[in-house]
């Protein structure tokens, strides 16, 4: 084990990554890493939920379609805003609802345009709104991207670890191959 | 909306600062590092914007 690994606390790592994914930030929390979490619960949450508030709360949605077939309606956006995770899970599950022919939940929040006054509704957003949809589409999706760099660092540790140990003296490094020493002797 | 009424190019800075606090603490572990990774990336993301909206404007003033 490297001593990146050795010196960053990841407890089970793949369980650090799923609940990572599940939130941003949870992961870290697990892993006791509680200044992580907080930064990136701060950070991706937050460019999740203003983007979602300037595309006035419809940038994020999924259509089980397929995009060879129907590139115009396929949701490109969504394969981004998927890894913020359960923020941006509902608008899977009522897609696959809808896919179903089951009745939205919560009202049809994050669901498609079902009908043509919801489509009218839906299709005004960006004059009503100016350039305002197309940048919470860009927040939300960033978000997602972001929640990966997290999500990776929940499964492997921080990737200069070690120089940043070096860069404070080596200490933690030297403890560690310092106790690894006193257990070969004993 | 409140929002609409604002400058869009307002909506860059948070963004570019969101994605170097993320990446620089993704990086490093100690806080003194991740700050300065961060704000030397966030620097350098909007040095570059500024730089690429300068020679936009440039030829776009030219043509």
């Amino acid at each position: 084990m490297t001593a990146t690994k050795a010196t960053v606390p990841l407890k089970n790592r793949r369980l650090a990554a799923l609940l990572a994914w599940l939130v941003p930030g949870l992961g870290h929390f697990y892993q006791g890493r509680t200044g992580k979490g907080v930064l990136y619960a701060v950070c991706i949450l937050g460019l999740y939920f203003v983007g979602m508030v300037l595309g006035d709360w419809q940038v994020v949605l999924w259509r089980w379609i397929n995009p060879l077939r129907d590139a115009e309606n396929f949701r490109f956006s969504y394969l981004c805003q998927f890894f913020v995770g359960l923020p941006a899970l509902l608008a899977l599950i009522q897609e696959t609802l809808h896919y179903y022919d089951i009745p939205p939940i919560l009202g049809g929040f994050m669901s498609v345009p079902l009908n043509l006054e919801q489509q009218d509704a839906f299709n005004s957003l960006s004059s009503k709104l100016a350039k305002l949809p197309e940048i919470g589409s860009v927040y939300t999706m960033m978000a997602g991207l972001l929640n990966i760099l997290a999500i990776y660092d929940a499964l492997e540790g921080p990737a200069q670890a070690e120089e940043d140990q070096c860069a404070n003296g080596g200490g933690a490094v030297a403890d560690l191959k310092a106790e690894k020493l006193d257990e070969g002797k004993s | 909306m409140i929002f609409a009424t604002i400058n869009p190019y307002v909506f860059a800075p948070p963004l570019v600062v969101a994605i170097s606090l993320v990446y620089a603490a993704s990086r490093h572990e100690s806080w003194p590092r991740i700050w300065s990774h961060a704000a030397r990336l966030s620097g350098s993301i909007l040095g570059m914007l500024l730089l690429a909206m300068a020679v936009l404007l440039l030829i776009n003033s030219q043509l």
